[in-house]
């Protein structure tokens, strides 16, 4: 048998689970704020869920979303609805509730089976707007625009509460999410995904029927957003349509674009990446801009963001992923000319 | 024993006619040719075959389905299978994973689970492709991103791509355009062990005539959508409306 | 597998010293209270993220120049959220584990102060003057309400005040409302809805988009409606766009307008349209002539604060700051958070803010219930009413 284990990349898994595990306990040691930093941590494993989703659908599969965000607000509304008033057990929430979203993303599918580039984009975002439009139409459940306060989530009889218990929660699931998606696309769906991005006629002519695997990239995408979302309603416990407005479906897509579109390595990269920059960059570059012009910088995070993704699209077009894996051949090749192109 | 039948396949695009009234049988076990000027209408019976276009009048049928109603995913469940005039591979993937993807239709979603989690399921998908590859002798580009691939082995893998799925018959457009005449000779011995070897009917459009005529047991020769004669190679040869409207005076075989 | 053994404990090591936490209470030291604000400096409202602190600055400027409060120094640290309820919770998070500061001040907006709930109870640290009108926030049912407190007059609370005033004026009143579409316009008909039922009577009800600038449609349905009386529950641009429009239609009912219409900019901008606007205030009027706003336009021209940034939201900072002032001082000379919250609920009646008179007890953190109308007679506004319940 010459076939190479596929999925070499997964080794990275063990050393990625031990560093999940030991980094809270390295922050503690480190800082007395490690709380902010956990909750910033939090933050993004429930990011990394939404963007690995995010990617599967813009990245693999070549249809842009500008509308997220609204997928995750299903996610959290369903099931802040689903466990507070209905009364179902967090547990199956948790597994209902992104299939809500999911389904959602189905019903997108449909005018994507027709459109695709710019008009996808334009669609989805005007289906972000919808979406929020209907949450505050069901204010009967969702209280409209004044927010849902959400309760703890409980799994075998614990009540996951605090930043420890959620950090747990968030990053089993983002994990999950890493390897399960990694899997997925190494497989005959993510074959498929990539044959439809790159050329419709051969995944025609290999059996690849393109209605049904829209559908279920935008489904599978919806699924993970509606996770993110569930994870950040019973983590953050509070909720409201502005959490979810159309400046967070195009960060998403920032964090795909910067980290490489079409790795999940990369969406995990880029989300990493921006939070990062946005928490504890930013605000530093802001503080010294102050001081430098008295005060008076305007929004400098919108300008350094912007910057962020022109130059990434026009000098690092396989973005953060795309530059370690150059970096990694680089020194494979090292004594030796390395002028061999990236492949 | 006639295998694939066109008949009175008439295509026409706003006006322009592509196929004008074609009728023609591949048999079974045979290498089949299309040869023609640009133009003449090959690739869009190619087309017409594989469910991207559909004609407007006439039929086309292999082993008693209809293909003119056969969506173009599922063609390929009636045997068929082809390779594309400009390379059609996903530059992202590796060599192993686009030869795969012709393998999907072989691939029982039913055991999707079993696949993410076992190994052993995983190395069963993979000897479907490694099979073809070491045919083809690319096995040891495996694990190589297609992207940044020669043209010859991009060439070869696209044809990998279409044998995984274990066709009947296969429709190749141009196996050899951009090719030099080293990695010509090799197609054409590619294309003779497909059929001898696999067992497997072929049926190519190209333009080399030194591949055509070396390879096909009959050559059908399109001219601006209008067949103008199907025969052996030495009687198309001969043919003066083949040598008016393609050969020109330049062919000398 | 050693090394990886010896990693783990070293880690876990590291854990264990990082669990002591730092002694006394958090953002308090020999001579200084960290105090941690949330304010849009970049987003929608960003005019009102530099205006509301720098009132609030000038207050804390003024007392630290007088000794501060028992000899501490008040430092205010401002964090951007953008008016977003994530990043403000992001904001809150790292002023309370990072900053350490020891109480929080002003966070701006509903949605945004309403998500920070949950942070309040987890690290048990008091909200004083959330900046925002919303009812729900000084409802004691609420989660973490025990650590709020509210110092501004619910717009449900001022819907129904306009209302009773309205019919005050005009038995026949023909009410219409026109409402920003979110949830400060959500609140106020809820207010409006308290007061149908009340009085049977209907309100007309035409809502906008947040950020709208065009009303030619909403303000047709009220002209056909028949309304006499118009509330509007906008912002600043909101009511100088709708009166300026009504007026282009030759439609001149009476416009009254919810606390954050009340801006000396409304009388500027809209003109002879604006001529007549009443709007209700939950403060004494900036350039009146009580002893709060005397000592404010005393300060501002002594710190030479810009005319343009002068006005109700300056203002609007600056009594806050002094609510925020007499906590603290009511916290004692070792305040630790609980003190604080204990020294808030000990307000009775105290209206030294510049404010209505200000009440909180253990069941009841709302602190306002009343408002006072400010009308624009010649283009200036001018206080009509006393305190309104």
């Amino acid at each position: 048998m010459k076939g190479r284990y596929q999925d070499e990349n997964l080794k990275w898994i063990p050393a990625l689970i031990a560093l999940v595990i030991l980094l809270p306990f390295m922050l503690k040691g480190m800082t007395f704020s490690y709380k902010y930093y956990l909750y910033i941590l939090n933050t993004i494993g429930i990011y990394i869920i939404l963007t690995v989703g995010l990617d599967i659908l813009s990245g693999y599969t070549g249809l842009i979303s500008l509308g997220h965000a609204g997928f995750m607000a299903i996610g959290a509304y369903s099931s802040a609805i689903l466990v507070d008033q209905v009364g179902l057990p967090f547990g199956l929430s948790l597994i209902i509730s992104p299939i809500i979203a999911g389904l959602f993303g189905f019903i997108i599918g449909f005018p994507a089976l027709r459109i695709s580039g710019m008009y996808l984009g334009l669609t989805t975002m005007g289906f972000g707007f919808i979406i929020r439009r209907l949450i505050i139409a069901l204010r009967e459940w969702t209280q409209g625009s004044g927010g849902l306060v959400v309760s703890s989530p409980e799994l075998f009889g614990f009540t996951i509460k605090g930043d420890w218990a959620n950090y747990f929660l968030v990053w089993t699931f983002a994990l999950l999410t890493i390897v399960a998606s990694r899997r997925m696309m190494k497989s005959k769906i993510g074959r498929a995904f990539m044959a439809i991005r790159d050329s419709e006629q051969a995944a025609q002519a290999s059996g690849i029927n393109l209605a049904q695997y829209k559908m279920m990239s935008f489904f599978i995408s919806g699924v993970f957003a509606g996770l993110a979302g569930v994870l950040m309603a019973h983590t953050n416990h509070f909720i409201s349509t502005d959490h979810f407005d159309n400046m967070l479906s195009i960060y998403f897509i920032i964090m795909v674009l910067v980290g490489g579109m079409g790795s999940i390595y990369g969406a995990v990269l880029g989300t990493i990446f921006i939070v990062f920059l946005e928490n504890l960059i930013v605000p530093v570059v802001e503080g010294w801009l102050h001081a430098m012009f008295q005060n008076e910088a305007g929004d400098i995070e919108s300008l350094i963001f912007g910057l962020i993704m022109f130059l990434f699209i026009i000098f690092q077009p396989t973005g953060l992923y795309g530059m370690w894996l150059k970096i990694r051949i680089y020194w494979k090749l090292f004594p030796f000319n390395p002028k061999q192109k990236f492949t | 024993m006639s295998h694939l039948k066109v008949n009175n396949v008439t295509m026409r695009f706003s006006g322009v006619v592509a196929l004008n009234d074609i009728s023609l049988n591949v048999n079974k076990g045979e290498i089949f040719s299309l040869i023609g000027p640009n133009g003449s209408g090959k690739s869009t019976l190619f087309n017409c075959i594989n469910g991207f276009n559909r004609p407007q009048k006439g039929g086309i049928s292999y082993n008693g389905s209809d293909l003119c109603k056969t969506a173009s995913h599922d063609v390929i469940n009636t045997g068929i299978s082809r390779t594309f005039q400009n390379i059609q591979n996903v530059p992202y993937m590796t060599v192993l994973d686009n030869v795969l993807l012709g393998a999907h239709s072989r691939i029982d979603a039913k055991f999707t689970l079993s696949r993410w989690l076992l190994k052993s399921y995983r190395e069963k998908e993979e000897a479907l492709a490694l099979e073809i590859m070491d045919f083809l002798g690319i096995a040891n580009y495996e694990s190589k991103y297609m992207s940044g691939q020669p043209y010859g082995i991009q060439k070869l893998v696209e044809i990998a791509r279409a044998l995984v799925p274990k066709p009947q018959l296969i429709l190749m457009d141009e196996p050899a355009a951009g090719m030099n005449d080293q990695e010509t000779h090799e197609i054409a011995k590619i294309i003779s062990e497909i059929r001898d070897h696999l067992d497997i009917t072929v049926m190519v459009v190209e333009h080399d005539m030194n591949l055509v005529m070396s390879i096909s047991d009959r050559i059908g020769v399109l001219d601006s959508g209008k067949l103008i004669t199907v025969g052996l190679p030495d009687e198309v040869k001969a043919h003066p409306k083949v040598l008016e409207a393609y050969l020109g005076e330049g062919f000398n075989a | 597998m050693k090394r990886i053994t010896t990693i783990i404990m070293f880690v876990m090591t590291l854990g264990l010293i990082g669990c002591s936490g730092p002694a006394g209470s958090p953002g308090i030291t020999e001579n200084e209270i960290l105090i941690g604000n949330v304010q849009d400096l970049s987003g929608p409202m960003k005019e009102l993220g530099k205006i509301i602190p720098a009132g609030s600055n000038l207050y804390f400027d003024h007392v630290n120049n007088n000794g501060g409060v028992h000899g501490r120094k008040i430092r205010m640290l401002v964090e951007d959220a953008q008016y977003n309820p994530q990043k403000t919770v992001v904001a809150v998070k790292k002023l309370i584990e990072k900053e350490q500061v020891f109480c929080l001040y002003n966070v701006i907006g509903t949605s945004p102060a309403e998500a920070v709930r949950p942070l309040l109870a987890e690290s048990e640290i008091p909200l004083i003057a959330p900046a925002t009108q919303s009812g729900t926030m000084s409802d004691m049912s609420r989660p973490a309400a025990e650590y709020i407190f509210h110092t501004d007059t619910g717009y449900d609370i001022q819907s129904g005040i306009l209302i009773d005033y309205a019919k005050g004026m005009d038995k026949n009143a023909v009410i219409g409302v026109i409402y920003q579409d979110d949830d400060y316009g959500e609140n106020v008909i809820k207010g409006v809805e308290e007061s149908e039922a009340e009085m049977g009577i209907t309100v007309q009800k035409e809502s906008f988009q947040r950020g709208a600038t065009d009303f030619a449609g909403q303000v047709m349905n009220l002209m056909k409606g028949g309304c006499t009386h118009v509330i509007i529950a906008g912002i600043v641009k909101e009511p100088i766009i709708i009166m300026k429009t009504a007026s282009a239609m030759g439609f001149s009912p009476q416009f009254m307008g919810i606390s954050p219409t009340m801006d000396h900019r409304v009388a500027l901008a809209a003109g002879p349209a604006g001529e007549g606007f009443i709007a209700a205030n939950f403060a004494q009027l900036w350039n009146s002539d009580y002893d709060v706003p005397k000592l404010y336009r005393e300060l501002c021209e002594r710190a030479e604060v810009p005319e343009a940034m002068m006005g109700m939201y300056h203002y609007y900072g600056f009594s806050t700051a002094i609510v925020l002032v007499e906590g603290l001082k009511r916290a004692g000379k070792n305040p630790t958070r609980k003190k604080l919250i204990r020294g808030m609920e000990t307000f009775n009646n105290w209206d030294g803010a510049g404010t209505q008179p200000l009440t909180y007890n253990r069941n009841d953190h709302a602190g306002a219930e009343s408002v006072i109308l400010v009308q624009i007679l010649d283009g200036v506004q001018t206080t009509i009413t006393d305190w309104l319940k």
